[in-house]
């Protein structure tokens, strides 16, 4: 068995400490593949000089060059033929931007046990059918991205016995129906079946917002929970709302805090990071984060703010195995957190400086590439 | 959200609104001109207002209220008079038989960009200082504080309901733009060539086109001893525009051949640069951006293979000097990273020309009996700003825009006979 393959068989998925060497193995192995099946992989380490067996202790892992998102959106990466990769996932970039990134069958079967170990943590396993509230996208063909296929993927946690959507695919667009969801949410009551919601947290909190302007309050059923998910973008601009959205889930729905899983994961590192009791992202066995120093791009120690630099062996279709987000965050040591788990958790505070490219010296540089010799 | 006969819209309304506009238009077009004492006197009391601070709630960052009372200034009635005389000096009434008239071009189309905020509202106070009725298509990233602007001067002056219409059509609605373009005698596209490329398919070829593109500044440094005041002012500039406006400073160009005297002065004046990048506040996200900026051009430079030749990185804190031997004008890394190049005067007409028609702003920095010489020959070569090092970006009361008064452009000159 593959030091990957060992990674993803541990039980507990926060056993960071037992498991850090099996970690660098896998990360070695997933470096030595990505280096000789991406040909743009391997020209990035070889013109850093970093060669994948210097990728030998935690330390090395600081080494490793990263790649940033922004090279996702800009090159397509692939490090296997297109017909081994059968899941192709983009982030949902809004200016026409987004990364492309490959999931072969090998990932995404243990992609599969890291969201049941997750799930099992979060006690969202369970045999009683349910019924589906989800704020965002309806799938269909056309739509590849990666918040869809999460949120239509977390209605097998428990057997559906019916799935609505607030962004129904109509006549080749979506379009937003709260009212749609409402109207099956009081169906939802009356059948006494448990209530699972799963979406960005925006719509949650329009869609409740909602309701309470109109004094709708409903008990969900026993049982019932509330997941919030999107990407880390969503997660960052809500997060000084989320006690407000929880005591509105109260009020309006009846469900209690401990029945409010977050979650939050992003394409180019599909790691799927659920929130603890106390709403903190701790890091699974699966995943690691450097906070890198904003000027010099060396990894800070925990307590420290800087660039998020997120590292996974899982994937082999596309060298995700070290990447930079624009994100800044802290890591913080396990033990602040009093729920008990000793994983480091990680903090998203904001986004690194311009918010896009607002610049109009870079569009005249791009025809004087193409003129000039 | 839209704006039009002086009422806010959904975007979802656009169909409606544009199947007539064409006919509001024309009745708008057959009635009285819009006299130009009208629109200075409701911009001039817009300034006042702006000064008030009514637009504080919707800019919480305080350096960018300094830009809007910097803008409130531009408003004003002896600026807004001093730029009408400037750019449209009186004409002679008649010449010979002729009877001579300037008039309003008509109905403008403004395609604004979204990298200076008050842009789109600027271009269309141009369109209404000289009598246009003015469409203006939002950029993406506009947060709604133009059609606030407009809203607060239509309660200044109802006049101008018929003469102001925004749109939040994205560029991708192509019927949407090219009903909006149908309807102009005129488009004004801000943009790089990109956005400048789509409009010039959009307009049918009868319509003017007016088109403000992205442009590259560069700094011109002769004679042995440059002086330092001069190079620290440069400095700044750098620092503080980021190198992200047109007029920004990306390249250095020095009067030589000599690549150690090219080296020596880099060694020079990386100092100042960081000298100048201390005194930045403090600031996580933009050191942040440009660090990961610089490591994916590297990344890129990898990629492509092009790894540039005989270049020396000259790294300093939060800045760099990049000292090179070729001298091709182009965009430099930005965020207080600048390039310094050979140019000896003798190629500097035929270098600058292989980037024509992205010329704009020269920072000269030469001893005094060099200045006129050399302002002449950078005209020559197709730069329209030849300025101080230090106020490179600087904007001036009655100054040209890439190498025209915009104002003319938005106008007709008439002949009569009678």
């Amino acid at each position: 068995m593959g030091a990957l393959e060992r990674l993803f068989a541990v039980r507990d998925p926060f056993a960071a400490e037992r498991t850090e060497a099996v970690f660098v193995k896998a990360m070695q192995e997933n470096c030595r593949y990505q280096y000789r099946h991406c040909p743009e992989y391997r020209k990035i380490l070889d013109g850093i000089g970093f060669s994948p067996s210097d990728l030998n202790s935690t330390e090395a892992l600081g080494e490793l060059p990263f790649l940033p998102t922004a090279l996702f959106k800009k090159h397509h990466l692939t490090s296997m033929p297109g017909w081994r990769i059968p899941v192709k996932a983009t982030s949902s970039g809004t200016k026409g931007q987004f990364s492309k990134v490959g999931l072969e069958l090998g990932a995404l079967w243990n992609g599969l046990w890291m969201v049941l170990r997750m799930a099992k943590y979060r006690k969202l396993l369970s045999l009683r059918p349910v019924n589906y509230v989800i704020l965002g996208y309806q799938p269909h063909k056309g739509n590849d991205m990666a918040v869809m296929k999460t949120a239509f993927g977390s209605t097998f946690l428990a057997p559906a016995l019916h799935r609505c959507y607030a962004l129904r695919y109509e006549n080749g667009r979506y379009t937003a129906d709260l009212e749609h969801v409402l109207e099956h949410l009081r169906r939802y009551v009356k059948a006494g079946h448990p209530v699972r919601f799963m979406g960005f947290p925006s719509y949650t909190y329009f869609l409740l917002q909602m309701m309470e302007d109109r004094n709708v309050h409903l008990q969900l059923p026993r049982g019932s929970k509330i997941m919030l998910g999107g990407g880390w973008k969503q997660f960052y601009r809500e997060q000084v709302d989320k006690q407000a959205l929880y005591d509105l889930i109260r009020r309006v729905l009846g469900v209690e805090e401990e029945n409010i899983i977050e979650f939050f994961g992003a394409v180019e590192h599909p790691i799927l990071y659920a929130d603890c009791p106390a709403h903190h992202f701790h890091v699974p066995v699966y995943s690691r984060v450097l906070i890198r120093d904003v000027r010099t791009l060396r990894p800070v120690p925990n307590g420290t703010p800087g660039l998020v630099n997120l590292l996974t062996p899982m994937i082999k279709a596309t060298p995700l195995c070290s990447v930079m987000t624009d994100d800044l965050g802290v890591l913080h040591d396990g033990c602040e957190c009093l729920c008990g788990l000793k994983t480091p958790y990680l903090e998203i505070i904001g986004r690194v400086g311009l918010k896009e490219i607002r610049t109009c010296a870079a569009g005249a540089a791009d025809i004087l590439k193409g003129a000039a010799p | 959200m839209i704006l039009a006969n002086g009422m806010i819209y959904g975007s979802e309304e656009q169909g409606k609104l544009l199947a007539d506009l064409e006919n509001r238009i024309n009745a708008t077009r057959s009635g009285a001109p819009l006299p130009a004492e009208t629109v200075i006197s409701a911009l001039d009391r817009m300034a006042e207002k702006m000064e008030q601070g009514c637009f504080d709630e919707l800019i919480p960052e305080p350096e960018l209220r300094e830009a809007v009372g910097f803008a409130a200034g531009m408003l004003h009635k002896d600026a807004l008079l001093h730029r009408m005389q400037t750019e449209l000096p009186a004409l002679p009434a008649e010449i010979g038989r002729l009877q001579v008239r300037r008039v309003p071009l008509g109905t403008i189309l403004h395609i604004a960009a979204g990298n200076v905020d008050a842009l789109p509202a600027f271009s269309v106070i141009e369109g209404l200082l000289t009598g246009n009725i003015n469409l203006l298509k939002l950029p993406q990233a506009d947060k709604g504080l133009t059609v606030r602007f407009f809203q607060e001067l239509l309660a200044i002056e109802p006049v101008l309901t018929d003469y102001i219409y925004v749109f939040d059509t994205p560029s991708s609605d192509l019927s949407g733009m090219q009903q909006l373009a149908a309807c102009s005698d005129g488009i004004v596209v801000w943009g790089g060539d990109a956005a400048v490329s789509a409009v010039r398919q959009l307009a049918s070829p009868g319509c003017k086109l007016i088109e403000w593109g992205h442009r590259l500044g560069f700094a011109y440094v002769a004679g042995n001893l440059a002086q330092t005041d001069a190079l620290e002012a440069l400095a700044a500039h750098i620092v503080t525009t980021r190198q992200l406006l047109c007029s920004s400073c990306q390249v250095i160009y020095l009067d030589t051949e000599d690549r150690a005297e090219v080296r020596a002065f880099g060694e020079r004046f990386l100092p100042l640069l960081e000298a100048a990048a201390a005194k930045l506040p403090p600031d996580i996200g933009a050191d942040a951006e440009r660090s990961l900026r610089r490591y994916t051009a590297k990344l890129e430079r990898l990629l492509s293979g092009k790894v540039p030749q005989d270049r020396t990185v000259l790294q300093g804190e939060g800045c760099s000097v990049t000292v090179c031997t070729d001298n091709a004008l182009e965009l430099s890394e930005m965020f207080g990273n600048v390039l310094v190049k050979p140019l000896p005067q003798a190629q500097l007409l035929p270098v600058l020309r292989q980037s024509k028609g992205y010329l704009q702003t020269a920072g000269l920095i030469c001893p005094p009996e060099q200045r006129g010489a050399l302002t002449e020959l950078l005209i020559r070569a197709g730069v329209n700003r030849i300025m101080l090092p230090g106020e490179m970006s600087g904007t001036f009361p009655g100054e040209a825009h890439d190498g025209e008064f915009p104002l003319q452009r938005y106008t007709r000159i008439i002949n009569i006979l009678t």
